[in-house]
């Protein structure tokens, strides 16, 4: 309660960053344990990406730090205060756009600011400029029924990047996509974080696409979800999703998570 | 607006089918190969709806009285069944409540309660005021409880983590998102309102269509009775398509 002011800023202590978890363990309520002793830290504008085999409890470690899930043992601290779902300095994100289909992309992006007191002037003009910034200017008025896959999760992008947050928590935003729209998708999040400086905590179990957008990576195990491996990814900015296909080092990463990743999922054989 | 050939096609088939149906009929009545008591004959009912319709007028009044006796069962029944809806979808426990009440008298053939609303609401508008309600809330209702769940999970973790308030969530989601069913319960109940109307004409009632029709049938004016019939049906056809328009433009987003 110490940095109440904070709402929206930036991470108020420094050791903790933007997210830090330690030593969390989480039951499911039937008993199932999902995560062993787990400690993740985001640093301030960090880009870190959670891997691991699916089931693995990666997903309910992202819902406890969104304030969706309680009930863990073991410290939270997100911007410096305890999670909470609502808070204005965190958005989250899903794999499926769920945009409402009453409204145009206008109308699902200007929502966050509806639900956060933006005026309404003030959501027009963000809504309009992040739609912008997703490649869908022109497309402001259309239903989500005329728009595809893609352009749809864009607009969930946008809606997301609108609101401001200085944390961002994304669970596999692009899992329901298909390899070539995912690609391109990957390169819109590229562009708007490097705009946006904003902390990331991003869910996926796409190793290519971990690599590409990350600053770190970290490897889960099976369940009971453990943390394997914290890599570093030294690849410069700004990065775009075709150049590095063509870089060694970027495959040279690929493979050292990717070996890391093996051993989880041998692990969940082994069960 | 121009018509694809495949739907002038099927267009110019239907009316030649009813025009050789009519022939045909005509024919079987005046020739008495079936006794026109039972059927009638197109001739005379084409007679007594121009004469009932455009000289005497009568069938005008008498639809004005079930017309207007259905618009009023119909939007308090749907009102009703809205409101009950929303609130078993915010408050369960009233829902786990009334739940064994509502089944046991939706499963009631409304029909049956007829004489007891003539009992207490007398000849006029409010029996059958009273029929038409008992059909359609149920209907409005069931579609109002089915649509306020469908609102997507997704959604609701959604507003959840911009921070809406219960009473954002309910009128930006789960209202917006019940709509359709809504819409879909509606269009049921408005033909019930009209079901339970002429139906409680038809038992006892001064005035309105089902009492014509009644009234026909008791002095074998067949021409008269199948007459009514094409009116109402007609009548049917007009409600179900001007709700279908409003449906439309409501929900254009779909």
């Amino acid at each position: 309660m110490l940095h109440e002011s904070a709402v929206g800023g930036v991470a108020p202590s420094v050791n903790d960053g933007a997210i830090c978890m330690e030593h969390v363990s989480h039951l499911f309520p039937g008993g199932t344990r999902a995560l062993d002793d787990v400690s993740i830290r985001v640093g301030s504008g960090e880009f870190t990406s959670i891997v691991g085999p699916s089931g693995c409890g990666k997903t309910t470690a992202l819902n406890l730090i969104a304030g969706l899930v309680t009930g863990q043992s073991g410290r939270i601290s997100v911007a410096g205060r305890p999670p909470k779902a609502g808070r204005h300095d965190v958005a989250y994100m899903l794999a499926r756009d769920s945009l409402f289909p009453w409204r145009t992309a206008m109308g699902n992006v200007m929502l966050s600011g509806e639900f956060r007191g933006v005026s309404r002037g003030d959501q027009e003009s963000i809504a309009r400029e992040f739609l912008g910034k997703v490649g869908l200017a022109g497309f402001e008025n259309s239903y989500p029924k005329a728009l595809s896959h893609g352009m749809r999760q864009r607009v969930a992008l946008a809606r997301t990047f609108s609101m401001k947050s200085s944390i961002l928590l994304m669970d596999e935003p692009f899992g329901a996509l298909d390899a070539q729209t995912k690609m391109q998708l990957e390169d819109v999040l590229l562009k708007l974080y490097s705009s946006e400086q904003r902390s990331v905590l991003f869910i996926t179990h796409d190793l290519n696409e971990a690599v590409t957008l990350s600053d770190r990576v970290i490897v889960m195990s099976a369940r009971p979800g453990r943390i394997l491996a914290d890599i570093p990814i030294d690849l410069p900015r700004p990065r775009s999703v075709r150049a590095l296909q063509k870089d060694p080092h970027y495959h040279e990463i690929y493979a050292e998570v990717w070996s890391w990743l093996e051993q989880a999922l041998l692990g969940n054989e082994v069960i | 607006m121009t018509l694809s050939k495949r739907r002038l096609g099927i267009l110019s088939a239907q009316i030649i089918f009813c025009v050789v149906f009519l022939l045909l009929w005509q024919y079987v009545s005046v020739n008495k190969i079936i006794d026109p008591i039972f059927i009638g004959r197109p001739s005379k009912i084409l007679h007594y709806l121009y004469d009932s319709i455009f000289v005497s007028g009568t069938l005008f009044s008498d639809a004005g009285w079930t017309l207007s006796a259905t618009a009023i069962s119909f939007l308090l029944g749907s009102v009703a069944g809205i409101v009950f809806g929303l609130i078993f979808s915010v408050w369960p426990l009233a829902e786990e409540f009334c739940d064994p009440f509502f089944t046991a008298f939706n499963a009631l053939p409304r029909i049956a309660l007829a004489p007891l609303f003539i009992l207490w609401f007398g000849l006029g508008t409010g029996s059958k005021v009273a029929l038409g309600f008992s059909l359609t809330f149920f209907i409005v209702l069931s579609n109002t409880v089915a649509g306020a769940r469908s609102a997507d999970p997704d959604w609701l973790i959604l507003v959840r983590m911009l921070g809406a308030t219960r009473a954002q969530t309910f009128f930006k989601v789960t209202l917006i998102s019940a709509v359709p069913t809504i819409f879909s319960g509606l269009r049921l109940g408005l033909i019930y309102s009209l079901l339970g109307v002429v139906g409680s004409e038809i038992i006892a009632s001064q005035n309105g269509l089902g009492q014509k029709l009644s009234y026909l049938a008791g002095t074998f004016n067949t021409d008269g009775v199948f007459g009514v019939l094409f009116f109402l049906s007609i009548l049917g056809v007009a409600l179900t398509w001007a709700m279908g328009l409003l449906e439309k433009y409501l929900l254009r987003w779909r």
